[in-house]
């Protein structure tokens, strides 16, 4: 559906993203996923013809549009600010779009199936100024999807609502991509956001790709550190393979049990080098009776509610701090003293 | 200490009385002189007329001179408007360099004196056989009002939320059709001020202007100043009074055209 | 209404930038002022006559030499009065008055009224007939004199003084105010040490612009004073329309506009022209 090969952007000699390649199937539900500055805006804003990229090519169909205009490439785009245009109501906004395409006949029955879409009916006469901030993105997702684009491109759509507006329009956005099974590429620099709507991310850092794959796998399966801390919490240990134990890594006095498979290539150039383990917090268990093959002496530094379930951080005699993820209003109190376990086989080394 | 709480309070008063006084009674002089029933311009002391009203609505002069003024402003409005926006646009979108130093030149006809821009213009129009009168008046007062419609313009341009620009290309648009559409709807409270703002400059302006009129194409305040150097009159405060409020109008329309937006 | 399936060849679409909106502006200035002006500096050099620069040796002699040295003198002396009045305008309208808005649309509104009619309403005020002889018997001096014309141009460019000003002050943080009293400076010593260096951007933008538009003024010795009191804007216009000598007219144009730009160079790299006008 969407093909990106070799891209690459220079602003001046600044590099913003360099030899990126990935592809999105139909009706996928992609995200790109990094930190501010990674060039996660520059790769959407090649796709959509708003900047040319330097090198590299865009395939749309199966069609190479990196030379075309933006109004050539039928794509639906919403924007950070919403970007509705001030001087015309909701209604007109939509229509614009439909009929820059030529579907003037469809403008009435299109605006109407849309707005009920993403619950705005009603809001046709509506300025688009005197709307809300949700309001306002719900509008703009309708008016990038009436005039049913190949692809919807969502550049951070969700900054600057607050948290629980945030997570209403997030499933809704989820819900609306599962009603119409539009292709869609999300960007975010929020890792739950990535989690819980895509199936497929993509990972940039410093305009690299680090990793790609299903929510699943790359919060299972990082392959590298900064996967592995910027998907997903968890607890980091650093340490050094054992020579003569193969399943053990050693850190001070506390011995870690992993996995053998799981141990990086000990081949001469790394040999001696730093492991670092990462520990899902709901991989670990707070229990002083139950036998583990991780087991170590910890203090309860903080307990969080955070709604659903509580976070314990808590920590390890040598002071390193351990996440855990329990029940809500767990039986313990700050200061205690218990143990943590976990599985070698639920230990990610990297 | 209570004291001295007490006259610091009356010099700022006094200050600011004395420095719009300063601002406004010129004027109030200008409205109140074209209502007195004498032969020379006097604050009216109960009797007020309109008499020099009437007598300079009967001057045909006059009234050439009101139409003259009206359509070399109206012109110049329209010109500086359409240039000033542009090169506002082009200079907030594009990156040159010296931007900043090329946009101040834009400004230097506020800067050089408009006794040399006058004489500079005519100069040159009379040499490069540009018709005298209305075409030099026209272009002369599109230069002069120019850098107040690239400065408002370019200062709106600034907050111009570029997404709009690119919602509407990816929405179908080509260029063309996003800045008529996009660009000038969004921006046009501030052109249409701006030109309102050239009319009026326009309208008003003597020092340049009295270098470029022709006998059959003079504007008002060429013939306000010609009046007054023959001695002051009633008449000359009735036809500024006539000016002052289609500059205040001017005002007005501008002030309620920004406000709408 | 919509503008639609407007066809952009790919040519033009490729071809049209925004620097070429740059250069229509920028072109536009250049034939209808930049050139003109060239054209000015050209004839002021006299080449073709008997004796070139001839009109740069009149200019600096004599009566035309007065004049220049005047017209910076008069500008000076208008840009303090203006500053000083504006200064203490702005502090009171800052710090004492709640009536802001009320304030500033009062000192913006004679911006829109042309100066020849302010002028001539400044001429009637202390006219014989006036209400200001009418009181005092006498017009002090006021008409015809290098006070009138200091006191005209004073009035005209005040509310450019008062913008910039204003503004700069108006920015300022009153906890720094705050600050200063608590830490026990009396009010005046406040305005000297924290209000003052604060507001002097403002200050500096407004010298600027007063200065420029002064010593160029036509208007205000040809309505507020004699012939004694003309500055460069009246000689220049006097040499082209009564002496017919353009040459000479040209050459003072010259000298009066590189003087100038000069100093506004020189205060270009302490306050931005583009943001000093752009208060206003
Ligand atoms: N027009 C531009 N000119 C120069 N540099 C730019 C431009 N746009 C972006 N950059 C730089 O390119 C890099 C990538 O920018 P980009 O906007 O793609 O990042 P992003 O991942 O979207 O970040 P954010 O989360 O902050 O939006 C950044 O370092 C940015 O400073
Ligand atoms: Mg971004």
């Amino acid at each position: 559906m969407l093909e990106i090969t070799n891209l690459t952007k220079y602003y001046g000699d600044h590099l913003a993203v360099e030899d990126l390649s990935f592809s999105i199937e139909e009706g996928d539900f992609a995200t790109l996923l990094g930190p501010s500055g990674c060039g996660k805006s520059t790769t959407l804003r090649t796709i959509a013809g708003l900047i040319e990229p330097t090198e590299g090519t865009i395939t749309l169909r199966g069609e190479d549009v990196t030379n075309l205009p933006p109004d050539q490439r039928n794509i639906g785009m919403v924007f950070q600010s919403s970007a509705l245009f001030p001087h015309m109501t909701v209604k007109e906004n939509l229509a614009y779009g439909l009929k820059m395409h030529g579907l003037d006949d469809e403008v009435d029955t299109r605006v109407s199936e849309y707005l009920d879409l993403v619950e705005m009916s009603g809001y046709e006469d509506h300025k688009t100024t005197e709307l809300s901030g949700g309001q306002q993105r719900r509008v703009s997702i309708a008016r990038a999807l009436a005039y049913e684009p190949d692809i919807l491109l969502l550049d951070e759509p969700l900054t600057g609502l607050d948290r629980v507006l945030r997570e209403q329009i997030r499933n809704e956005i989820k819900q609306i991509q599962r009603e119409i099974n539009v292709t869609t590429l999300f960007v975010t620099h929020d890792q739950q956001e990535a989690l819980s709507l895509s199936n497929q991310i993509i990972v940039l850092n410093n305009g690299q790709k680090e990793q790609e794959g299903t929510p699943e796998s790359l919060y299972e399966h990082p392959k590298n550190r900064f996967v592995a801390e910027f998907v997903g919490k968890s607890s980091r240990f650093t340490g050094q393979p054992d020579d003569t134990k193969p399943s053990v890594i050693q850190n001070g006095s506390l011995t870690f049990a992993v996995d053998p498979e799981s141990i990086p290539d000990t081949s001469p150039n790394t040999d001696g080098a730093d492991v670092t383990l990462y520990v899902r917090p709901e991989d670990v268990v707070i229990d002083t009776s139950s036998t583990f093959q991780n087991e170590f002496d910890a203090t309860v530094s903080h307990i969080a509610d955070v709604g659903s379930h509580s976070e314990i951080e808590l920590e390890l005699e040598d002071g390193t701090p351990v996440l855990v993820e329990a029940e809500r209003f767990p039986d313990l109190s700050v200061g205690e003293q218990t143990t943590v376990g976990f599985d070698p086989e639920d230990v990610i080394v990297l | 200490m209570k004291l001295y709480k007490v006259a610091e309070q009356f010099a700022a008063w006094l200050v600011a009385v004395i420095v719009l006084s300063l601002l406004l009674v010129p004027i109030v002089m200008i409205v109140l002189t074209s209502l007195t029933p004498e032969s020379f311009p006097t604050i009216p002391d109960g009797d007020v007329t309109l008499y020099w009203y009437s007598e300079m609505l009967s001057n045909t002069e006059l009234m050439q001179a009101l139409v003259t003024s009206f359509l070399v402003a109206t012109c110049a409005a329209i010109l500086s408007g359409i240039v000033g926006t542009v090169a506002a646009i082009g200079f907030v979108r594009s990156e040159i360099s010296y931007r900043e130093e090329l946009a101040t030149l834009m400004l230097l006809p506020l800067m050089i004196s408009p006794v040399i821009t006058g004489l500079a213009i005519i100069q040159f129009s009379s040499q490069a056989d540009l018709p005298s009168g209305y075409p030099t008046l026209i272009i002369g007062h599109s230069i002069l009002t120019l850098p107040y419609v690239f400065l408002i313009v370019r200062s709106r341009l600034v907050t111009f939320d570029d997404d709009l620009r690119e919602a509407s290309r990816v929405l179908g648009a080509n260029g063309l059709e996003t800045s008529l559409n996009i660009t000038l709807p969004v921006i046009s409270p501030t052109v249409i001020s701006a030109m309102v703002i050239s009319f009026v400059v326009s309208f008003g302006e003597f020092t340049a202007t009295q270098f470029l009129i022709a006998p059959d194409a003079t504007t008002v305040p060429v013939i306000i100043y010609t009046m007054l150097r023959a001695g002051l009159s009633p008449e000359i405060s009735a036809l500024s009074t006539l000016l002052i409020a289609i500059m205040v109008l001017g005002a007005l329309i501008s002030g309620a055209v920004t406000r709408s937006t | 209404m919509i503008f639609r399936n407007l066809p952009v060849p790919t040519s033009v679409r490729e071809r049209v930038t925004p620097r070429h909106l740059v250069a229509f502006g920028l072109g536009w200035l250049a034939l209808f002022f930049v050139l003109p002006i060239l054209v000015l500096v050209w004839q002021s050099l006299g080449i073709g006559t008997g004796e070139p620069l001839s009109a740069y040796q009149q200019a600096l002699s004599g009566l035309y030499l007065w004049t220049i040295v005047r017209s910076f003198y008069y500008g000076i002396a208008t840009t303090i009065v203006t500053l000083a009045l504006a200064y203490a305008f702005s502090y009171f309208v800052v710090f004492w008055t709640s009536m802001k808005n009320l304030f500033l649309i009062l000192v913006v509104l004679p911006l829109w009224i042309a100066y020849i009619i302010r002028y001539l309403g400044i001429q009637l005020f202390f006219s014989p007939t006036g209400p200001f002889v009418d009181l005092f018997g006498t017009d002090f001096g006021f008409l015809f004199s290098t006070r009138g014309v200091i006191l005209g141009m004073t009035i005209a460019y005040l509310p450019f003084a008062i913008l910039p000003i204003y503004n700069s002050m108006n920015a300022i943080d009153r906890d720094h105010i705050h600050a200063s009293r608590v830490l026990g400076a009396g009010s005046l010593r406040t305005v000297y040490s924290v209000v003052f260096p604060l507001s002097l951007s403002g200050i500096v933008a407004a010298g600027l612009i007063v200065f420029i538009l002064s010593s160029g003024s036509f208007l205000a010795p040809a309505v507020l004073g004699s012939s004694e009191n003309f500055m460069i804007a009246n000689m220049i216009e006097r040499s082209y329309t009564e002496l017919f000598n353009i040459e000479l007219a040209a050459a003072l144009s010259v000298i009066y506009t590189i003087i100038l730009l000069a100093l506004i160079a020189v205060f270009n790299s302490y306050v931005n022209l583009g943001e000093v006008f752009e208060n206003i």
